[in-house]
């Protein structure tokens, strides 16, 4: 067949005009022969004299067929693809249009460009210009286009569950609204995310009905945050840690690298941790907390400490600063709080606050947001101590005004007098603390309006139900978390008939606007500049922001009195002494619940504990002994006269007389994928001043259960300098010259020279790529996964095929957990993304029998999916484990019938889902092997758009070099803290062909002689090295021969297996 | 006492003992080894096939849900591309190693007691083959496209991948699996004729004679017939060495530790011998107790020296599993000799399938030291059990060496335990079905033993014989 020809209209010869060369305008006779010679079939095949073979064929057959001899009968059905029957502006088929948005988030808004196809967004990136992320994103905006598409989201007006319609429920509200009055009987409670339009229509609404009650909750949320910076520096303010300006970090119960901070704290963080060289200033990080955390894994000195006992791990510390500094207000801020007598390790309190005393100004303590008020209050007194705010930590007013909390909401609905309720976006039936019983309250209420994107189980409790838009289907705006003003644009029709927040405020406020004129408003009430605001609307439209948004932080001393009381008024932490505590934590995937049905973070391995599909009680190695438990074994906890049965997970390094157990699960009324995943532990919550609960007490049960677990194994059995490569500075600073100080480790010290008997294939592309991973930046967030799974089109496999060990991510974050001298109970963590390593001399290639996987002149190891038989040799041969086989046809079968017989089952995949996929990776059949290609798709889009370019302006053939850094990988731009780096290797401008000569550059295994195209920077610490436990950094990959550690300790079987 | 001197008699300790026993005639062997194929069909035979024939259809419909489900019914998973397929499929090929070597190493090498047992022992290869060749078809993820292994000209020019040991494995079962077929055919020409000549039936002579292909005893083609099978002789005897260590670099090849060794290619051949062996063992001994007419052909001596080979090559594979360990410490390289152990061995207590490795160790190097008793390699019973650590050895012998290799590699990261799956075990168990109803069938229809070339040792074919009572 002849190249199609797309038959586009003629473009109008009046307004804007696109070309894409001089010579097009011109329409130039040049033009014309080039366009007939770029595209010669078709033309040429019909106006030349000669026949070509395959045009001859093809009139042969038009002619057989003609003559009615040819099965015409029996070819294959023609199918279509309709186009557009209207040009959409700057659509081009197959090529992709990208932006600006943000991924509404309570702890401040995602800047984003998402990238369309067809009017379909396919994948999120970081907005690149925004300097919260510069880029850079998370696994819950990666995951989010996974949540627009998903079949099951709500799709229609229930009303009392039954279909019903937007007009049937716009005149119910009307009706309600005609007879609110004052608004008495009206209440409102809306998640944690309040955009500043619906703030806007909030004062609207409440300008109208003021006696209406508005709560927001936030089961995650900052409320005793909040509180606590109320009390330390005054009302209407938040806290803003800064942690690039910080050198000395000390976190106590705090996971601010992971699911307690924001995106701009990691690269903060980060940008304090690069080094160039020994001389590097970098920053150091001590932990004190319950469970190994991100944070923990990132520490250079950790403390394992129950949380309950961080309150007293801060007056320590705050009694020892002030001996340091002779603070006497300090002083008695810290006698007064009465916190559990407490043992600490050795010169563990001291050391750290001498070390932050000799910082001043550069120090930031920072406190959980789980903590009591009055603990995190004496951390913001510690802060002020040490010359912190105003430089490490930074105070801004609070862009939302005051709400009422759910309690005080559940107690106004009990009192019956509410008339209609209005749920946005939360989920309190749920997940709303068991004390204030929600359920109740919520029955109370005599109508109950709820707009969500599920339906979920308030849904199911309330008479109203509209299936709420997603944020890439709205209008919307957002604050980043550096405050700054943002547009949410629509991408999208909304799928399911949607209905977004202000669309709903609005109604109700009374308005009849377009949603965009709602917040083109509140743009315009926000701007700076008043009149004519198009222009300026047009560039944050494009730029994704309002350039000098973000807010001024405010200078704020410490109110020491308020901090006094609120010491003073601590409750003393009864029963702490006995039993168990128990932690809740925010889930580093599904969050408070809320992402249940969302199979990416599903099958997401949590970063530190490596579990999917599931919720776990994390225990240290010590409870489990003492509990006689092993992982997978099912426990009994009891807190007061509520209990819950739970497996365990053994984590090492999990504080001993703790327990942590991940909100968010076991939820009932959900998508299919989310329905009865873990354990709900909500029932167990409270709504007291903590968010950890003392005196629990856990009994085995005897019960086993499977926890899916992707990383069986966690040991590095003395292959740490092998694999895992540290040092510390000071070490590091000894070898400064040695440029194979980090080359030279593990078996590589003295492995001999590598040689080859073969002459290698010239690999003589103008380009080569490679790519470079910072262990010193990585932090293990596992954002690179989701990233990788979004762009090229990863199936989900279910928690019984990742029992089997058949989950399908192209790249992992290893975490290991490791350490010298037989320290079980302390030993360190590391990360280490790992993806395929694009051996030059690649064991898989060599053994494939049908060519399947070869090796490109630009040095990928590319797979052909269409020859690959499936022998799985490739895998087998690869020292990496980075292959992933279709043990069966994920993207055609349900998780839930896998082993169902092929022939009778239903195949297919939901139509919505199928819009999600790249276009340009090819969706995978089940047999086939795939693996990490570096993004190919991207390095063919790049090299064509530079051919396109140099033959457009210079006549030029040849492959031209791409200009260096000018794309990049999923995995890499997605990194927040931009460990990974992936280039040119061959181009000198480029990043990463300086960043592989790094003295810290090290491939893995290079005795293999694989030559990978994937090198690792070794990671440093910066120990204190007054500290007791100095000594220990970096020890644990170091151990070059012998097993020197403790493996019972630093496994973490998967029950599956138990 | 100089006419003792001068006796050219062989003295009578440095006989060999004749190959057939009793002095049986020409006439003896035609009528009882034919009598096998032409008595009614005996009850045993009817039960044994009702057992076997539906284990067998199981195994198929084992294949069929797989093909249509995927590889995933079966427990292979990420770290552990292979486990009891390929583990299956080498135990097989190894099996299959026996009948050839006996027929065509032992012919060229003149050992004339191998007439009475290398029919039996080739079907035996042939259909452990068969079995064999199961296992890399199915095992693909797309047996459908398994023709893309074939070097078939393309107007794509895509070829298979000639550094593949994969495909050399291919090629390397498929020649043996044809040149054995065809040495076997060849071999039973002049006895099919025999039972056309024989049979009663019309059905079964027309049968038999379009398997003898005319073959009337004719000098001329008596003297065609040796040359051909003396060059089929000449041309199996190095596949026998060459399958089995082109199978032996599928894993000699590649890098992971416990596969990238050297020693493979003999210690697969000696091993293939060893299992081999075992299996004609296994089923000829309880042949010989159904058919006791058998007993004169099939004789002591015959048991005694296969058992001997048993010991030789048990003790090679021994001394192969000393030396890996050996060079494992010796090369200093501490993925190596994780593999070796702690994955296989275990000796500290870390390793997940010591089990696995131990009972390898024990049938396969232990068990066989018994053969140094002629008391025990003449007693039956004992040489009958031994087979079967041999036989369980073998398998364990390839499992040991694919699943602990993979289970843990490189990157602790990566590790991953493998279970089989009920399907994957019914397989297995399938194969067996199927080799045993093919065996059965061989039993019931052809002669079991190669009746002219047993004819051919008797005393009465020398040409120099004379009968004692003449």
């Amino acid at each position: 067949m002849s190249k199609r020809v797309f038959q586009h209209p003629a473009e109008a010869q009046t307004g804007k005009r696109y070309w894409r060369s001089l010579g097009q305008l011109q329409d130039t006779t040049e033009f014309r022969s080039w366009l007939h010679r770029e595209f010669p079939q078709g033309a040429s095949e019909v106006e030349g004299n000669e026949v070509s073979r395959r045009g001859f064929l093809q009139f042969m057959g038009a002619s057989v067929a003609l003559a009615g001899l040819s099965l015409s009968a029996c070819r294959r059905p023609m199918k279509y693809l309709v186009p557009f029957t209207k040009g959409v502006e700057w659509s081009v088929p197959g090529k992709a249009l990208f932006f600006t948005s943000a991924m509404p988030s309570r702890t401040g808004a995602m800047p984003l460009v998402v990238t369309t196809f067809d009017g379909r967004p396919t994948k999120v990136e970081g907005n690149p210009m925004h300097p919260v992320n510069k880029g850079a994103t998370d696994i819950w905006a990666q995951s989010s286009v996974l949540d627009l598409y998903d079949p099951q989201r709500s799709q229609s007006v229930l009303s009392s569950g039954k279909k019903s319609d937007l007009a049937a429920f716009h005149a119910e509200l009307a009706a309600l609204l005609k007879s609110a009055g004052d608004g008495a009987d009206l209440a409102f409670l809306t998640d944690g995310a309040v955009s500043p339009t619906a703030e806007r229509l909030r004062h609207l609404i409440l300008a109208k009905y003021p006696k209406a009650v508005w709560a927001s909750y936030e089961p995650n949320g900052h409320e005793l945050e909040n509180a606590a910076v109320a009390a330390a520096f005054g009302p209407d303010l938040e806290a803003v840690p800064r942690l690039d300006r910080a050198d000395i970090v000390l976190t106590v119960d705090r996971d601010i690298l992971g699911v307690e901070g924001e995106i701009a704290s990691v690269r903060g963080f980060a940008a304090k941790r690069k080094v160039d060289g020994p001389k590097s200033k970098m920053n150091r990080l001590y932990v004190v907390e319950n469970r190994y955390t991100l944070t923990g894994g990132m520490s250079d000195h950790r403390l394992r400490l129950p949380a309950s006992r961080a309150g007293a791990f801060l007056k320590a510390l705050a009694t020892e600063l002030a001996k340091l500094s002779g603070d006497a207000g300090l002083a008695s801020l810290a006698s007064s709080f009465k916190a559990p007598e407490t043992k600490f390790k050795d010169k563990w309190v001291e050391e750290t606050a001498a070390d932050l005393w000799a910082h001043k100004g550069g120090a930031l303590v920072l406190a959980g947001r789980r903590q009591p008020v009055a603990v995190q209050a004496l951390a913001f007194a510690i802060n002020a101590a040490l010359g912190a705010v105003g430089k490490t930590l930074e105070l801004r007013k609070s862009a939302t005004a005051p709400t009422v909390g759910i309690a005080a909401l559940a107690e106004t609905l009990k009192k019956g007098q509410t008339n209609a309720l209005f749920i946005l976006g939360a989920n309190p039936v749920f997940n709303a603390p068991a004390d204030i019983r929600w359920s109740e309250a919520q029955a109370a209420a005599k109508n109950v309006i709820h707009l969500g994107m599920e339906v979920n189980e308030t849904a199911a409790k309330s008479h109203w139900h509209v299936p709420a838009a997603h944020y890439l289907e709205q209008w919307d705006d957002a604050r980043a978390s550096d405050g700054s003003y943002m547009v949410v644009q629509p991408v999208i029709l909304p799928l399911y008939n949607g209905v977004s927040v202000n669309e709903l405020l609005a109604k109700i406020a009374g308005l009849e606007a377009d949603p965009m004129d709602l917040v083109r408003d509140t743009f315009l009430a926000s701007s700076p500049k008043k009149g004519d605001i198009t222009a300026d609307w047009v560039d944050t439209l494009k730029s994704g922001f309002r350039k000098g948004s973000a807010p001024k932080p405010v200078a704020a001393t410490l109110q020491t009195a308020s901090v006094a009381k609120a010491l003073a008024e601590a409750p003393v932490l009864t029963g702490a002494d006995k039993d168990f505590e128990l932690v809740f934590i925010t889930d580093s995937k599904v969050d408070d619940g809320r992402y249940a049905n969302n199979g990416w973070l599903q099958e997401l391995p949590d970063p530190v504990t490596k579990l999917t599909w599931d919720n776990a009680a994390l225990i240290s190695l010590a409870a489990a002994k003492k509990l006689g438990v092993h992982t997978g074994d099912v426990l009994k906890l009891t807190v007061g006269d509520k209990s819950l049965e739970i497996a365990a997970l053994i984590l090492p390094g999990h504080a001993d007389a703790s327990i942590s157990v991940a909100v968010g699960y076991g939820r009932t009324e959900v998508g299919s994928l989310g329905r009865n995943v873990g354990v709900d532990v909500f029932p167990l919550l409270t709504s007291t001043e903590s968010r950890f609960r003392v005196g629990v007490t856990a009994v085995k049960t005897g019960r086993k259960y499977a926890l899916a677990v992707t990383q069986e194994h966690g040991a590095l059995e003395g292959r740490g300098a092998d694999l895992t490569r540290q040092a510390t500075v000071a070490e590091w600073t000894e070898k400064a010259d040695d440029k194979t100080f980090f080359k030279k480790m593990g078996i590589d010290a003295h492995a001999p020279e590598n040689f080859s008997l073969y002459a290698h294939p010239p690999l003589d592309d103008i380009h080569a790529w490679g790519m470079t991973v910072d262990l010193n930046s990585c932090i293990g967030c596992a954002a690179c996964m989701t990233a990788c799974q979004a762009e090229n089109n990863i199936p989900i496999v279910g928690k019984e095929q990742v029992i089997n060990g058949r989950e399908m991510h192209w790249m992992r974050t290893d975490r290991y957990f490791a350490s010298e001298g037989g320290d079980v109970d302390e030993p360190e963590m590391v990360s280490q993304p790992l993806m395929c390593q694009q051996c030059e001399n690649a064991p898989c290639e060599t053994v494939c029998p049908v060519n399947a996987t070869v090796h490109s002149e630009d040095g990928l190891n590319v797979m052909a999916y269409n020859r690959c038989i499936g022998t799985r040799y490739c895998a087998n041969n690869c020292p990496f484990k980075v292959r992933r086989f279709n043990f069966f046809d994920y993207n055609e079968r349900s998780i839930t019938s896998l082993y169902r017989w092929n022939l009778i089952t239903e195949k297919g995949m939901a139509d919505s889902l199928q819009m999600q996929k790249n276009p340009n990776v090819t969706v995978r059949m089940r047999g086939v092997m795939e693996k990490c290609t570096f993004c190919v798709q991207r390095i063919q889009e790049a090299k064509i758009t530079a051919k396109v370019h140099a033959s457009d302006s210079q006549g030029q053939t040849a492959q031209p070099r791409v200009p260096a850094d000018a794309f990049t990988s999923a995995c890499a731009q997605v990194c927040p803290t931009d460990a990974i780096t992936f280039g040119d290797i061959r181009n000198p401008e480029s990043k990463i062909s300086k960043l592989k000569d790094d003295q810290r550059g090290y491939r893995l295994l290079e005795y293999l002689n694989t030559e990978n195209r994937v090198w690792y920077l070794a990671r440093i610490r910066n120990p204190n090295p007054k500290m007791p436990d100095a000594a220990r950094a970096g020890s644990a990959s170091k151990g070059g021969h012998g097993h020197s550690e403790k493996h019972e300790s630093a496994q973490t079987p998967t029950g599956g297996h138990a | 006492m100089s006419k003792n001197a001068l006796s050219l008699e062989t003295p009578a300790d440095l006989k060999r003992p004749a190959l057939v026993s009793h002095d049986r005639s020409i006439s003896w062997v035609s009528h009882n080894v034919c009598d096998i194929v032409e008595a009614p069909t005996p009850k045993w035979w009817w039960l044994a096939m009702c057992i076997t024939s539906p284990i067998a259809l199981m195994g198929l419909i084992c294949i069929i849900y797989q093909i249509s489900n995927g590889v995933g019914v079966w427990g292979e998973n990420h770290p552990n591309g292979w486990a009891w397929d390929i583990t299956n499929f080498v135990f097989w090929i190894g099996i299959g190693h026996a009948g050839t070597l006996i027929s065509a190493v032992l012919f060229l090498t003149r050992q004339k007691w191998r007439t009475s047992i290398n029919r039996a022992a080739e079907a035996m290869t042939l259909f452990a083959v068969v079995c064999a060749g199961i296992f890399p078809a199915i095992h693909v993820g797309r047996v459908w496209y398994a023709w893309f292994l074939a070097p078939i000209p393309n107007t794509n020019a895509i070829w298979p991948n000639f550094r593949s040991p994969l495909l050399w494995d291919v090629f390397a079962v498929s020649t043996y699996f044809s040149v054995s077929v065809l040495f076997w055919f060849v071999g039973l020409i002049p006895d099919l004729a025999t039972l056309r000549d024989r049979s009663k039936s019309k059905l079964a002579r027309t049968l038999y004679g379009i398997g003898a292909l005319g073959w009337r005893g004719g000098n001329r083609q008596w003297r065609h017939y040796e040359m051909a099978y003396l060059l089929l002789a000449g041309l199996s005897t190095p596949l026998v060495l060459s399958v089995h260590s082109i199978v032996s670099f599928d894993f000699a090849t590649s890098i992971m530790p416990g596969w990238h060794t050297t020693i493979f290619p003999p210690y697969f051949v000696a091993g293939a011998i060893f299992g081999g062996f075992a299996m004609v063992l296994t089923i000829m001994l309880p042949a010989a107790k159904i058919f006791p007419q058998l007993n004169d052909m099939i004789t002591e001596n015959h048991v005694d020296k296969m058992a001997k080979i048993i010991l030789l090559t048990g003790s090679i594979v021994g001394y192969a599993y000393l030396m890996e360990l050996f060079v494992a410490w010796y090369g200093a390289n501490k993925f190596e000799s994780f593999t070796f152990f702690t994955a296989r061995a275990n000796v500290n207590g870390e390793g997940w399938y010591q089990w696995a490795y131990w009972i390898m160790m024990f049938c396969n190097v232990i068990s066989p030291q018994i053969f140094w008793f002629k008391k025990m390699r003449t007693n039956y019973i004992v040489v009958f059990i031994v087979c079967q650590f041999v036989n369980v050895g073998m398998w364990f012998e390839r499992f040991t060496i694919i699943v602990t290799s993979l289970a843990q590699d490189f990157l602790p990261s990566s590790w991953g335990h493998y279970a089989p799956s009920t399907t994957e075990i019914l397989t297995f168990v399938g194969t067996f079905g199927i080799f045993l109803s093919l065996f059965l069938l061989f039993m019931r229809f052809l002669p079991m033993i190669a009746i002219s070339e047993v004819k051919g040792v008797l005393p009465e074919a020398d040409p120099h014989h004379h009968h004692p009572k003449h």
